[in-house]
């Protein structure tokens, strides 16, 4: 049974991108006329309003930018303390997650640290989620 | 923002309405109740309309106006219908949002000619309601970033602004007690408030000995959850000398969304929306006539203390990751040369989601405050950033 975790926001696009997680591949849209990626999913390029893309395969990997600790418990399923980070991908797109085999004390600005997946379960089903960790174990 | 601004139309705008009444509720006693013990959140005592109401009675008892004044309204929290119903208002025009916005479309209608005199009102009774601003009960208000983490466990305004300031620490040097001189300043301003609900001061000590909530933001960097109202009128220049109080002009305004990438938290943490910041100060100081440094009363939207270093970067107060310094040696406590959040703000007055500031920056240029009084007051400024959608209004003596 994978790990129950606070329900995720569901659109078409959104489906889309978790549907890849169940395969285990991190793909976000990228316009197939300017070329911007965008997250989260939507249906425009707010480059330029295209409504073409195709989901592209990222290289996982992305940078600190920031970083925050809970110490107070907000959901059952993460009880304090409980650090999140914000990382800059190296595809340009930011991307907030939580850290995996590092505590906050070991984060630093500008640390590369790349994709690791676990799982997950909500109302919407079973997925995998997307987290980050440091580049060798 | 590819246009450019029409300061010609705008320009005329300056002065062309005023703040003639304002009201408010009871936060401090309210908050206390019987035997001055706080109210546990969730242990209703009223509702958005029971505060409003009371707001609305008192702003324009303090006018000098009654409700058969009033043509145009903007209710913010409430229904605009109900509202009007339990108030037996048929308004010609009718608005709402933050208290900013709220003012900047108050003068608009009233330039318009829809209408005359406009009452703005707020009611949030969120501590009776037990209202929730992280977890699973969260919701965006329009604000996608403020939920759509929620698969990773972040979610909280507070979380969001931990972020922000963990951004500045890195960038900057940023340290936590100089973010503590905030709250410290707040509180103390707060304790010259009798209607404000925190009273007693905290030393930076008792800042950095408090926990962290999302750190590196701790308890004194968050807002209260506290019921309240607030109302204002605000009504044509030349129709202000009938009032009770001596008119207060809206002298100036800007508006700002820094939204591309917003759920990204792009703007948030690459820019601390100062693109909005620098964008709100190029309409507002022109159209009033004034710099930052005319400024002699500031209040910037405090839900949490980190705003401020962000709005005073922004608007040009001090440079970009100077706030922490700036904020130091009482620069910013009545007395000092930037007096901010002079009622006690968010933090420590009362969480009145932007609209506790407008009374106080008011009575601020009428005067007679007694020791919170800053002395020679002439032109305030309120800054609202809410997740980049800035706003800003300079309030200025009238003649």
């Amino acid at each position: 049974m994978a790990t129950p975790r606070p329900i995720r926001s569901m659109d078409p696009y959104a489906e889309q991108f978790w549907s890849y997680t169940q395969i285990k591949e991190f793909r976000l849209q990228k316009c197939s006329e300017c070329g911007k990626f965008r997250w989260p999913p939507g249906p425009t390029c707010d480059r330029c309003l295209s409504d073409e893309f195709e989901w592209t395969l990222m290289a996982g990997r992305g940078k600190i930018l920031s970083w925050t600790t809970f110490h107070r418990s907000y959901f059952p399923e993460y009880p304090a303390p409980h650090t999140t980070i914000v990382l800059e991908l190296d595809e340009g797109p930011l991307f907030a997650a939580y850290p995996v085999k590092i505590g906050p004390e070991d984060l630093s600005e500008g640390m590369e640290l790349s994709l690791r997946w676990t799982d997950g379960l909500d109302e919407f089903g079973d997925y995998n989620l997307p987290v980050f960790g440091p580049l060798t174990e | 923002m590819a246009t450019s601004l029409d300061r010609e139309r705008l320009g005329p705008l300056k002065d062309s309405v005023a703040i003639v009444g304002v009201g408010e509720t009871d936060y401090g006693s309210d908050y206390r109740g019987a035997g001055g013990k706080a109210v546990a959140k969730g242990e209703a005592r009223y509702d958005s309309y029971t505060l409003a109401s009371r707001a609305l009675k008192r702003a324009l008892d303090d006018a000098g106006l009654n409700k058969d004044d009033i043509d145009g309204l903007c209710v913010a929290n409430l229904s605009s219908e109900r509202a009007c119903e339990l108030w037996g208002m048929n308004p010609r025009w009718s608005g709402g949002g933050d208290a900013a916005q709220s003012i900047i479309e108050a003068t608009m209608a009233i330039n318009c000619g829809l209408c005359t005199t406009v009452a703005l009102v707020y009611g949030n009774a969120q501590r009776s309601m037990n209202t929730a601003y992280g977890g699973s009960r969260v919701t965006g208000g329009g604000i996608t970033s403020y939920f759509y983490y929620a698969p990773w466990g972040l979610t909280s305004q507070g979380a969001l602004y931990a972020l922000l300031f963990q951004r500045h620490k890195l960038l900057y040097g940023t340290t936590e007690e100089q973010l503590g001189a905030i709250p410290v300043a707040f509180r103390k301003h707060a304790c010259m408030n009798p209607n404000a609900v925190m009273q007693k001061p905290i030393t930076i000590d008792d800042y950095l000995n408090a926990r962290y909530i999302a750190e590196p933001l701790r308890l004194f960097d968050y807002c209260l959850i506290n019921d309240g109202g607030v109302a204002i009128i605000v009504r044509r220049a030349d129709m202000a000398k009938d009032c009770r109080q001596p008119p207060i002009m809206v002298s100036g305004f800007g508006w700002s969304e820094e939204n591309v990438d917003a759920t990204q938290l792009r703007p948030r943490l690459k820019d601390f929306y100062h693109t909005a910041h620098r964008d709100v100060a190029a309409q507002v100081y022109p159209m009033a006539g004034v710099t930052p440094q005319d400024i002699d009363v500031f209040a910037t939207y405090d839900s949490f203390s980190v705003h401020l270093l962000a709005s005073l970067e922004g608007f040009g107060f001090c440079k970009e990751g100077e706030g922490g310094p700036f904020v130091q040696e009482g620069r910013i406590e009545i007395g000092g040369d930037l007096p901010c959040n002079t009622s006690g703000g968010m933090l420590s007055e009362s969480y009145m989601q932007s609209w506790n500031h407008q009374p106080e920056l008011v009575r601020q240029l009428r005067g007679g405050l007694g020791q919170r009084q800053v002395q020679g007051a002439e032109v305030a400024q309120y800054v609202h950033d809410v997740a980049g959608k800035c706003k800003s209004i300079i309030y200025t003596k009238g003649n």
